[in-house]
């Protein structure tokens, strides 16, 4: 990535003392001012040198300011969990609007790799004026997630059960007490290892992203795909999933086991014609309209 | 000793005067009541004979239209037959001289009054058709024009000037979006004021507003002329996650396009960007709203939707208005938002309406909100009188 230029630094400093430190991560003018205006917003006045000066270094604007805006609620967001995006909001939306269409009797859904919870907080946010009858649970690995999980449960006054967890432990749905499940959800760590060393300019990650966000809710591929079908999915009585990913070859995976076990799968893009989710429901099922959101079906 | 006796009789005289004064101050002479306008009550004229018409009509035969029409112009009349007779009661009561009698007059004056003014407010907005989007909310937009970094001071300063109108009219407002170039100067603003009605009253405000004044930025104390342009559109829809669906309905996928401003890449995990501009692209008019001021996405998408329908509510009135005109075919002076509208000259202390030719020399007390209704009202009896001229002339021609 190019150097910041002498002049656009100068230009700055110009119009305030607080915008040179935001350019680096920024690039221009235009998108630091945003920046620094949210900062001012939603910060006492004494914390904004110490915000600029964490952002010069990298540190995301979520962890600063310490939430992120998710669909109608405001996530909370703390060092060590990963932030939600805005894929993972814009298919919650889809999904949350298609489930409101089915007008579902009870809804019972498990989100796996919840991170900060905010796949099954929108959900349960989004359906509790509805007739439907939610069980709604939520589990991670990582402590630091479950704990941020809880935090925001009560923060947006939900009702969304937090497990700690693991995709890989063959016994989870036991371990729960979970059997009666329609939907399972799931936004898996899903950049191989390859890709999360490379920049961002060769699809890798961005300098911000691996510096302060966790590895561990990053780096991952085929393996948790395949876990989740044959942990989650399989033993329960599951009659839909959806998994974010990123690759092509995550979804032809996906759709090469499911397909055997009699599932029907599809993908989805994102907004910006970006491979994002990959979807499976029984052709029978509940959950077959899941085929109306997808932009390939296999 | 006599300049004092003097003083003490005209001082008594005007004692005596004020007491008479004050057993009648709330009785007005007749003529001091507020009047109907002349040309409002040939438009009275103008509907008795239509409702003569009418009647021949349906006596021929009936039609739901011409009867729900009927019926509003008899009932517009028999108020105006109301009004008639309450005026010539407060007429006849007023010249009532028997001192026994006056006592009771006077009473009877004093409850036919409110009565009779608000007879006369009914008449006025009945007799007249409403403009359109009237009811509704207003959306205030506005760019600097010629003028440089002057331009965008000012820019500022009209923004402020309405934010303080609204603290004075105590209305809700939000600012929609402001945004800055990259020397930090402003270069939009738009300004939501959310209370029903206020399209109205602000409407006039569309157009150029052009200032006079020896600018913050100048070092050798010269005057600069800018300018600033204000457009004002009714407020359609709130702009919120909740009135997005609906939003989104009101338009054919293939009638417009959303564009995120995202830097090409994996997306996803592997970047947290915090650019969450919306861009909308309405592609049979070409206009193109975009919103990036909400760290969220759907919200910034929201406001987007909300103001490009504002835009093309403004559309269709303009293009009602001119197709009127071509009907009438003549040359009615309206503003167009190129013109220049108003002149706010600092050295001179002065704002000047080009329209009204009305001139306030108060330019603090204005652009501090309290004096800048007496511009508004100033436009808005104008704007009446010509709407009255353009309905006789409507009824004229026909």
């Amino acid at each position: 990535m190019t150097r910041v230029t002498a002049k656009l630094i100068r230009q700055a400093r110009s119009i305030s003392p607080y915008l040179p430190p935001l350019l680096p991560a920024n690039r221009s003018i235009n998108q630091a001012l945003l920046e620094l205006k949210w900062i001012k917003c939603e910060l006492p006045k004494n914390e904004w040198r110490k915000a600029v000066n964490k952002r010069l270094k990298w540190v995301p604007l979520q962890y600063i300011l310490k939430t992120q805006p998710f669909g109608n609620l405001n996530i909370l967001c703390k060092d060590g969990v990963l932030i939600p995006r805005w894929e993972t909001e814009e298919w919650c939306m889809k999904l949350a609007n298609l489930i409101k269409g089915l007008k579902l009797e009870k809804l019972s859904m498990i989100d796996a790799c919840t991170g900060t919870g905010c796949i099954s907080l929108l959900i349960n946010d989004e359906l509790k004026s509805t007739a439907t009858n939610l069980d709604i649970h939520g589990f991670d690995v990582s402590g630091k997630a479950y704990d941020l999980a809880k935090e925001n449960n009560e923060f947006h006054h939900l009702s969304v059960n937090f497990h700690l967890g693991d995709v890989f432990d063959e016994e989870i749905l036991d371990k729960l007490q979970l059997t009666d499940v329609n939907l399972i959800t799931s936004n898996p760590p899903y950049i191989p290892e390859e890709d999360y060393n490379k920049s961002v300019l060769l699809n890798g990650v961005s300098k911000s992203v691996k510096l302060h966000e966790p590895k561990l809710a990053l780096v991952g591929n085929g393996e948790f795909y395949y876990n989740l079908l044959y942990n989650l999915v399989f033993p329960s009585s599951a009659d839909g999933f959806v998994f974010e990913l990123g690759y092509k070859e995550q979804a032809d995976l996906v759709n090469e086991v499911a397909k055997l076990n009699g599932w029907r799968v599809g993908y989805m893009k994102d907004s910006a014609e970006k491979i994002r989710c990959v979807l499976g429901w029984k052709a029978d099922g509940k959950f077959k309209s899941l085929k109306d959101l997808c932009s390939y079906v296999y | 000793m006599i300049t004092k006796i003097l003083k003490f009789k005209s001082s008594f005289i005007n004692l005596v005067r004020f007491n008479r004064y004050n057993s009648s101050t709330n009785i007005l002479h007749p003529s001091e009541l507020p009047q109907l306008h002349p040309l409002l009550i040939k438009r009275v004229d103008i509907l008795k004979n239509d409702l003569q018409n009418l009647s021949i009509k349906l006596e021929s035969q009936y039609n739901e239209e011409i009867q729900t029409n009927y019926d509003k112009i008899s009932s517009i009349l028999s108020k105006y037959e109301e009004f008639n007779s309450v005026r010539s009661e407060i007429t006849e009561l007023y010249n009532i001289t028997d001192s026994e009698l006056i006592k009771d007059a006077t009473m009877e004056i004093t409850n036919l009054q409110p009565k009779y003014t608000d007879l006369i407010k009914e008449l006025n907005y009945h007799l007249i058709p409403p403009i359109k989007f009237a009811e509704k909310p207003c959306i205030i937009e506005m760019h600097p024009g010629v003028g440089g970094s002057e331009a965008a001071l000012f820019t500022f300063d009209l923004l402020q000037m309405y934010i303080n109108f609204c603290h004075f009219k105590k209305w809700k407002f939000t600012i929609i979006s402001m945004n800055k170039n990259s020397s930090g100067f402003i270069n939009e603003a738009i300004l939501s004021i959310d209370e029903p009605g206020s399209y109205d009253t602000i409407r006039f405000e569309s157009g150029v507003h052009r200032v006079q004044r020896i600018p913050e930025t100048e070092t050798k104390g010269r005057v600069h002329t800018s300018t600033a342009a204000v457009v004002v559109l009714p407020k359609i829809s709130e702009g919120n996650e909740s009135t997005l669906v609906e939003d989104e309905k009101f338009f054919k996928p293939n009638e417009i396009r959303i564009e995120y401003m995202r830097a090409s890449g994996k997306g996803g995990q592997h970047v947290n960007t915090t650019d969450s501009a919306v861009r909308i692209v309405h592609l049979p008019t070409g206009i193109i709203v975009k919103q990036q001021d909400e760290r969220s996405q759907p919200r910034n998408k929201a406001k987007a939707f909300a103001l490009l329908r504002s835009k093309l509510a403004e559309i269709e009135r303009i293009e009602e208005i001119n197709f009127q005109k071509s009907i009438r075919n003549e040359q009615v002076s309206t503003t167009d938002r190129s013109d220049k509208i108003r002149t706010y000259n600092y050295p001179q202390n002065r704002i000047t309406d080009h329209r009204c030719n009305f001139s306030l020399h108060d330019i603090d007390g204005c652009m501090k909100g309290n004096k800048l209704i007496e511009i508004i009202n100033k436009l808005k009896e104008d704007d009446y009188k010509t709407r009255l001229r353009q309905l006789i002339g409507d009824y004229s021609t026909k």
